[in-house]
């Protein structure tokens, strides 16, 4: 500890330098944090999902295959689960933007009981419960679009060829890593204007017969269990029950449902941590070589360091610290500055709908910690190792 | 002016700094252009799908194919309509076409939703340069399918000869690879209409109808009709529109490239800065000499910055250049507006080349300004007394 102050003041001697190479650190270390957390966003929402005993009944063949609502009575009867409701993904359009949050419709009198980690007024819910045209919002998506309870939200049909004329009647909240920027609507409401659709259609009710579009369709089953246990039976049970139908389901936990969509990444995954190591090699270099120029610089005072007895060891020593605590320095700024940056500002609400939340998680931000302690290891070492084995007469002798 | 000679010999004296600094730029310039290239990868796929003189049929309302279906029978209508183009053996240029997405499994075990599309005999002559690169075309009505390249490499059974299982009911033998041309239909499984109509139980409708018009008035014509005629009240989008909205789903890619190349542009511009304010700390004595020879403080100025624009510069270039093995690069993800699998081939075109130039000039001059400066400000006299 006592090389600490020389150490530090050779750190400082060219402030410039070491400010430059502060700020390069640290600028990519903000790039790596967005990149991991990105990630790791997408996982924690999937993972964080496994304390709520919750399944997912899909059809087997996809999202585009039909999932009949009526089974929704033959899985709450089925021993062990608690409630179920239709989770139908509605995709429409708000303001004329394509998709600009999820919407999703669902059954009014138990969604609350079944996402439970939310939390609606009594009263709105009373209120959301008594209008088939109501809507219950996050609380971020409230904040984003300006929205308080009362308000009109028409949304335009996208993937259905129905328009939803919904009001505000409430507004949930919950954790805050939990998806604050859902629209839950009445299912009820959007298959009651599905099959008007269906019926009127000049061509005798042709219309996306028997697809996915029609009504009756559930598009995926929410359904709470009562325990943890027995879900992976639960699962079974209920594709075993429908193997054979028109339309056989494919069930899993709700982490293993999310995990689905994580996977649909696919090779981007790969590209993005590809270039996450592209950065950190390109900051060796850039740190490597500020070091090797700090230390070109002070050659001779290397060389009178070992003249006056200074082991080698302890020079290695020396040089070593003060890259790691440039490097550190620099880490600290970008991974911590980053994760203040992100509390601060919602990334999520400019993320069109694509990340409901978006923070940087501690174990990433110590990560990119230590991250940057190793470039500065990495890095120092080979300058650091180059004035350890210096000679000491030539040291002496050269004339900077 | 000072020769820039002069620049060159100092970069190459110093050439470890001088490779250092390059490969660390080098590095994060070729960052940004791999995501660019993808960025134009993808845009060129949706650019080079739509043909001027070819419109695409979608319930109104609908924003894609995906979601767009309606009545057979209108779709019938549509295929029978006057000034629809032909090709050389007479045939119509129109097609009803049929989406199913399903979940597909890659061979490292992970899933994605696969886009199956049913296609009739003219789909291929409406996508631009349809080749069959292994095996055969699908004959109708047996069950076949054919695979576009990307996907037979990824996906389980999506090879010729393998068998492709969505579910009991939806089963396609794959006869046949193919490549068009890098337009978007190379993301998808191509199978009959009949068969894919057959095993979803959904004849009786169509996702969209795909045509080429005979001429321009032909065109306008079509469209009035298709989107007035009280027969249709259907939506005709000219594909180029089509798919010039689709390419809002490369918004993420784009935003994502924009926020790294601006981050990694601040940090190497800090490299730059670094290895030239060594350069002119180690130059004192030098610049001293040429300002008492009568170079004035415009050309020390001047031969600065370009030096470190010349740093820059080959840092870019060398950054660019290993970006070139990458224009085999294919990578296969998720479209997140349809949430289907869509597969994205690197492309070196002028977004990259233009990502590169900003970032290595943005580097060389803001990283060169502020030792320039330094160098300029220098006084003669205590330049030339400095050891």
């Amino acid at each position: 500890m006592k090389y600490f102050t020389y150490i530090f003041r050779n750190a400082r001697r060219n402030p410039v330098r070491s400010v430059l190479t502060i700020a390069s650190t640290g600028i990519c270390m903000f790039l790596m944090m967005l990149l991991l957390s990105f990630f790791a966003n997408k996982n924690e929402v999937t993972d964080g999902s496994k304390i709520y005993n919750r399944i997912v009944t899909m059809n087997a063949n996809g999202f585009a295959g039909m999932v009949p609502v009526g089974r929704i009575r033959e899985i709450v009867a089925i021993d062990g689960v608690k409630a179920a409701t239709p989770f139908q993904w509605y995709g429409g359009k708000y303001h004329d933007q394509v998709m600009p949050f999820a919407q999703f419709a669902v059954d009014a009198d138990c969604i609350f009981d079944i996402l439970d980690e939310f939390t609606v007024p009594p009263a709105q819910l009373a209120d959301f419960k008594a209008n088939k045209d109501g809507t219950v919002i996050g609380r971020r998506l409230a904040s984003d679009w300006n929205l308080e309870v009362g308000d009109p939200l028409p949304l335009k049909g996208d993937i259905f060829p129905v328009d939803m004329n919904l009001t505000v009647r409430g507004i949930y909240d919950g954790p805050s890593n939990r998806d604050l920027r859902m629209c839950l609507f009445r299912f009820d409401y959007l298959d009651e204007a599905l099959k008007r659709v269906t019926m009127s259609s000049s061509s005798g009710g042709s219309l996306a017969t028997n697809s996915a579009r029609a009504s009756g369709n559930a598009g995926t089953i929410f359904i709470k269990c009562k325990t943890g246990n027995g879900m992976a039976g639960l699962c079974k049970k209920i594709d075993d029950l429908y193997h054979n139908s028109e339309y056989p389901t494919r069930t899993q936990t709700e982490e293993a449902f999310g995990k689905m969509f994580g996977e649909m990444l696919g090779d981007l995954k790969n590209a993005i941590y590809g270039i996450g190591v592209a950065v950190i090699v390109s900051l060796l270099f850039v740190a490597g070589n500020a070091m090797a120029m700090a230390m070109r610089e002070r050659t001779s005072e290397v060389a009178v360091l070992k003249a006056i007895g200074f082991s080698k060891g302890l020079v290695l020593f020396l040089v070593l610290t003060e890259a790691i605590l440039v490097a550190g320095f620099g880490g600290a700024l970008g991974s911590l500055g980053c994760k203040f940056f992100c509390d601060v500002v919602d990334i999520g609400r400019y993320s069109g709908g694509f990340l409901p939340f978006f923070y940087v998680p501690w174990n990433i931000a110590i990560f990119g910690l230590v991250l940057s302690l190793f470039v500065g290891f990495a890095s120092g070492y080979f300058p650091a190792l180059f004035a350890a084995n210096s000679s000491v007469i030539n040291g002496l002798r050269k004339v900077v | 002016m000072i020769p820039i000679k002069y620049n060159v010999r100092n970069l190459r004296v110093r050439w470890k700094t001088t490779l250092m600094t390059m490969l660390g730029t080098a590095l994060l310039v070729a960052s940004s252009c791999i995501l660019f290239g993808l960025v134009e990868g993808l845009e060129y796929s949706l650019k080079i799908s739509g043909d001027p003189l070819d419109l695409i049929i979608l319930r109104k309302g609908s924003s894609n194919e995906n979601t767009g279906g309606f009545e057979a029978n209108k779709a019938d209508d549509v295929l029978n309509l006057k000034g629809i183009a032909r090709d050389e053996n007479g045939a119509s240029l129109a097609a009803k076409e049929m989406l199913n997405i399903a979940i597909g499994e890659r061979a490292n075990g992970t899933r994605n939703n696969l886009i199956i599309r049913g296609v009739q005999p003219a789909s291929r002559k409406l996508r631009p340069d349809f080749k069959i690169v292994a095996g055969r075309d699908l004959v109708e009505g047996r069950g076949e399918c054919i695979v576009s390249h990307s996907l037979s490499r990824r996906y389980k059974g999506a090879q010729v000869g393998g068998q492709l299982n969505f579910g009991d009911k939806e089963q396609y033998r794959v006869v046949g690879i193919f490549t068009a041309g890098g337009s978007a239909a190379e993301s998808e499984i191509w199978a009959d209409l009949k068969d894919v109509e057959k095993n979803t139980g959904r004849d009786g409708s169509v996702s969209c109808v795909q045509l080429r018009a005979a001429s321009q008035a032909d065109y306008e014509n079509i469209q009035k009709t298709v989107n007035d005629d009280t027969q249709f009240r259907l939506a005709a989008v000219p594909e180029t529109i089509y798919f010039e909205n689709q390419s809002r789903s490369s918004l993420f890619l784009k935003a994502a490239g924009t926020v790294i190349a601006v981050l990694l542009t601040f940090g190497a511009m800090f490299a730059a800065a670094n290895t030239m304010f060594a350069a002119v700390n180690s130059r004192t004595r030098e610049i001293g000499t040429m300002r008492a020879l009568g170079f004035s403080q415009r050309d020390i100025l001047i031969s600065f910055l370009g030096e470190s624009l010349l740093l820059c510069t080959l840092g870019g270039l060398l950054g660019l250049l290993a970006t070139l093995p990458l224009n085999l690069l294919t990578i296969e993800t998720s479209n997140f507006s349809t949430f289907a699998s869509v597969s994205i081939t690197f492309r070196f075109g002028w977004t990259v080349a233009a990502v590169a130039m900003i970032m290595t000039v943005a580097m060389g001059l803001f990283g060169g300004m502020f030792p320039a400066l330094r160098a300029v400000r220098l006084e003669v006299i205590s330049a030339l007394r400095e050891l």
